[in-house]
């Protein structure tokens, strides 16, 4: 009986987490937030040196070659340094649909940073091998160099790769409350789908990657709400009102252990889920859902919960505090919220 | 990761079924009172230390089975019993909480005295600790004790001892030294439930059972020798007592059970395709689920014999109010019905949902209150400062 990170994972997170506090501080996630296109390619290229880019990518394709716990363990550190990235989507997805495609060089580019590619879901199907309407919400919309476009409903559904200067593709950013992670809308005009696009996955190898995203982006708000408590309690014993530290009143203490013993058993879960995935349990696809859905509502109250700690200031723009209620509303919204994830772990559990 | 709790225990874990096997005709079922000393569960206990599925790790000498302590062995005892639905023995306080305290703190003599008839079934403890006057502030007792010749004379009144009307003795902490800081006045005794001037009378819950009771005492003389530690050591032995008590492995299974029942319960009801029951239902599995492997991480912690800091103080809180709430969606699904009293025509499950809902509630409020466990969780969790002190009082 061993359940937990190893020594390994462990000290891969704390890396991760002393390399992000380091070159990731929030004074540099702000001023990406504020750029144009509110990414920075020095950031990626750095992030692929960390291994982190090429996570899920074999070792013989220049990869880390790890799993997906290693990914929720990423991930939570990257969520909780607010680091501009799509990582679900350019580190987690991508490389799993790429990869079960059997796309070696493309794996090799991501690894190294070189590549970025943007996973979107939900575009409509096919048509006598054309693409044509919209799609919304693709991440990096602006800075992508290519995407992989899910298209289709059900068990036709398919996966294609498209380079982000193929002829007729349009793209445009969305504006979003996170502005640490942009998201777009794709326009699609009679773009001629090659056989050589067509990643060739089934819908269960879809369903699958979308897991992966899902548990991943569990992580990420987890990360988000473990940085909210620790700012908060650390406001809360130098903030004093009414001659003590506001942190020595039982009402901000409850706040506070309240959120705690919330999130904790959220992080118990999210290693069993990201075990669950690797390893291809039969519950797996089951605790993917129900972990999302419990960890985004764990974050979406610690954001509101943790910001009331930190009273009027943390109700301002320069505080940082919004950054990552932001990225908790992110991590929520995308890729099925809490309501939505409970019905399909109603469906897979109870029919 | 590793789920599993390795091949090496394999065979222990057949030698376990064998010998539930062996007995599958005369052991007593799971469900039966623990606090009743029926013979059947008294012949029952004897076997069990016999073979080492009761008083485990408790030294030979004093009549346990004298095993190194093992808590996957625990769990795998647990499991099998719980499988097999036989009775796991007398799970009383005097084993559960009595015992490992008196062999840390307790003389040879009171070794020897005490641990084998309990061990056996043969002495049944309850605990003398709350007192009207002090629940969460369980420091501030005041039930008195004062040395008179041999004697201590107790006067003074405790509240909510659970099965002190089963038992034969009771431990309990009193206020020896009342001159000294309120920590350091108490002290650790035990005493017969017989005593002249000892009165038990029995405390009706809102579930309209009564399974606590208070007892009174008047001018009730108790042995000094039957004083456990010594003097003023009562709040350091009391706590180590609690201490013991978080220890025994507050496992999933009964949760996951009770989930299972609720589910059964939206089937039965026609609420199992209601999309809000669903998506309450399945907010409760996802805690259930949560809990699960929460569990498994502090266990894992437990044996690398390594702190799980402060996530180890939210199971109470987190535990009992998802028991609370997995009833309380039982009791909607059931609409009026769950309105119901066991006894009634129409009523489910003898009503178990309707007592549950209201027993779980005690349980969030016993054994340290929800409040009082933030208010842990914030400071030993959190690192977050204690209430300031009122100022002292002229």
């Amino acid at each position: 009986m061993d359940f937990g990170l190893s020594q390994e994972q462990v000290i891969f997170s704390d890396a991760l987490a002393g390399f992000l506090n380091e070159h990731v501080p929030i004074a540099r996630v702000r001023d990406i937030m504020e750029s144009q296109d509110a990414a920075d390619a020095a950031l990626v290229k750095s992030l692929a040196e960390q291994g982190v880019c090429g996570i899920l990518v074999g070792a013989d394709s220049g990869g880390t070659g790890l799993g997906l716990l290693e990914a929720v363990v990423a991930a939570e550190q990257l969520g909780a340094a607010a680091t501009p990235c799509s990582f679900h989507s350019a580190a987690v997805m991508a490389p799993l649909l790429l990869a079960a495609a059997g796309k070696t060089d493309l794996l090799e580019q991501i690894a190294a940073g070189s590549l970025l590619v943007s996973v979107v879901d939900k575009a409509p199907a096919l048509l006598g091998g054309k693409l044509d309407g919209e799609v919304l919400f693709a991440p990096d919309t602006d800075v992508a160099d290519a995407f992989i476009v899910l298209c289709g409903e059900g068990a036709a559904r398919c996966a294609v790769y498209l380079d982000a200067n193929t002829r007729g593709l349009g793209r445009e950013a969305l504006v979003g409350v996170d502005e640490t992670r942009r998201v777009g809308e794709l326009v699609f005009e009679g773009v001629d789908i090659t056989a050589d696009a067509d990643l060739g996955v089934d819908a269960a190898t879809i369903d699958r990657v979308l897991d992966a995203g899902r548990i991943v982006l569990a992580a990420d708000a987890l990360g988000a709400a473990q940085r909210l408590l620790d700012e908060a309690v650390k406001y809360a014993l130098e903030r004093k009102q009414f001659g003590r530290v506001i942190g020595s009143f039982q009402a901000v203490k409850h706040m506070c252990a309240e959120t705690y013993a919330e999130l904790e058993p959220v992080r118990s879960m999210l290693w069993y889920a990201a075990f669950a995935w690797d390893e291809n349990l039969d519950d797996a696809a089951l605790v993917a859902s129900l972990v999302k859905a419990e960890a985004c509502e764990m974050a979406t109250r610690a954001a509101t919960t943790c910001v009331q700690v930190y009273g009027g200031m943390g109700f301002t723009y320069e505080c940082d505090m919004h950054i990552w209620f932001k990225r908790a509303g992110y991590d929520r919204q995308m890729l099925g919220g809490p309501a939505e994830l409970r019905q399909r772990a109603a469906q897979l559990a109870y029919g | 990761m590793d789920l599993t709790y390795g091949s090496e225990y394999d065979a222990f874990r057949r030698t376990v079924k064998d010998f539930l096997a062996k007995h599958d005709a005369d052991a007593p079922r799971a469900g039966i009172g623990s606090g009743e000393a029926a013979p059947d569960l008294l012949a029952w206990q004897k076997v069990l230390v016999e073979n080492g599925y009761a008083a485990r790790t408790v030294p030979k000498e004093y009549g346990g089975y004298g095993a190194e302590p093992d808590l996957i062995e625990t769990i795998i005892i647990s499991e099998e019993f719980h499988t097999a639905r036989i009775a796991r023995g007398m799970a009383s306080q005097g084993i559960s909480m009595f015992v490992p305290t008196l062999l840390q703190y307790g003389t040879e003599e009171q070794k020897r005295a005490y641990i084998g008839p309990t061990i056996r079934g043969e002495m049944i403890w309850c605990q003398g600790y709350s007192e009207p006057g002090a629940g969460s502030d369980l420091a501030s007792l005041q039930t008195s004790a004062v040395l008179d010749g041999d004697d201590f004379v107790i006067n003074g009144q405790k509240i909510w001892t659970s099965t002190a009307r089963e038992s034969s003795m009771m431990f309990a902490l009193v206020r020896t030294e009342p001159d000294e800081p309120k920590h350091k006045g108490i002290s650790y005794l035990v005493l017969p439930t017989d005593s002249e001037g000892l009165d038990i009378r029995p405390l009706k819950t809102m579930t309209g059972a009564s399974s606590f009771n208070e007892v009174f005492f008047e001018d009730v003389r108790v042995p000094k020798k039957n004083l456990i530690g010594v003097r003023g050591q009562g709040w350091e032995i009391g706590t180590a007592t609690l201490v013991h008590e978080r220890d025994m492995l507050g496992g999933t299974g009964q949760t996951e059970t009770l989930l299972l029942n609720l589910a059964d319960v939206l089937r039965d009801y026609g609420k199992i395709d209601d999309p809000v029951f669903r998506d309450k239902l399945m907010s409760l599995q996802a805690r259930v689920v949560a809990m699960k492997y929460h569990s498994l991480r502090m266990l894992t912690d437990k044996l690398k014999k390594r702190s799980s800091a402060g996530a180890g103080l939210i199971t109470k809180l987190n535990g009992c109010q998802l028991n609370h709430d997995i009833c309380a969606l039982a009791i909607d699904a059931m609409d009026e019905v769950g309105m119901l009293r066991k006894g009634s025509k129409h009523v489910r499950d003898r009503g178990m949902w309707q007592s549950q809902f209201m027993f779980t509630l005690g349980l969030i409020i016993g054994g340290g209150t929800a409040q009082i466990q933030k208010n842990i969780i914030s400071e030993r969790g959190l690192g977050m400062p204690r209430e300031p002190k009122p100022a002292a009082r002229a």
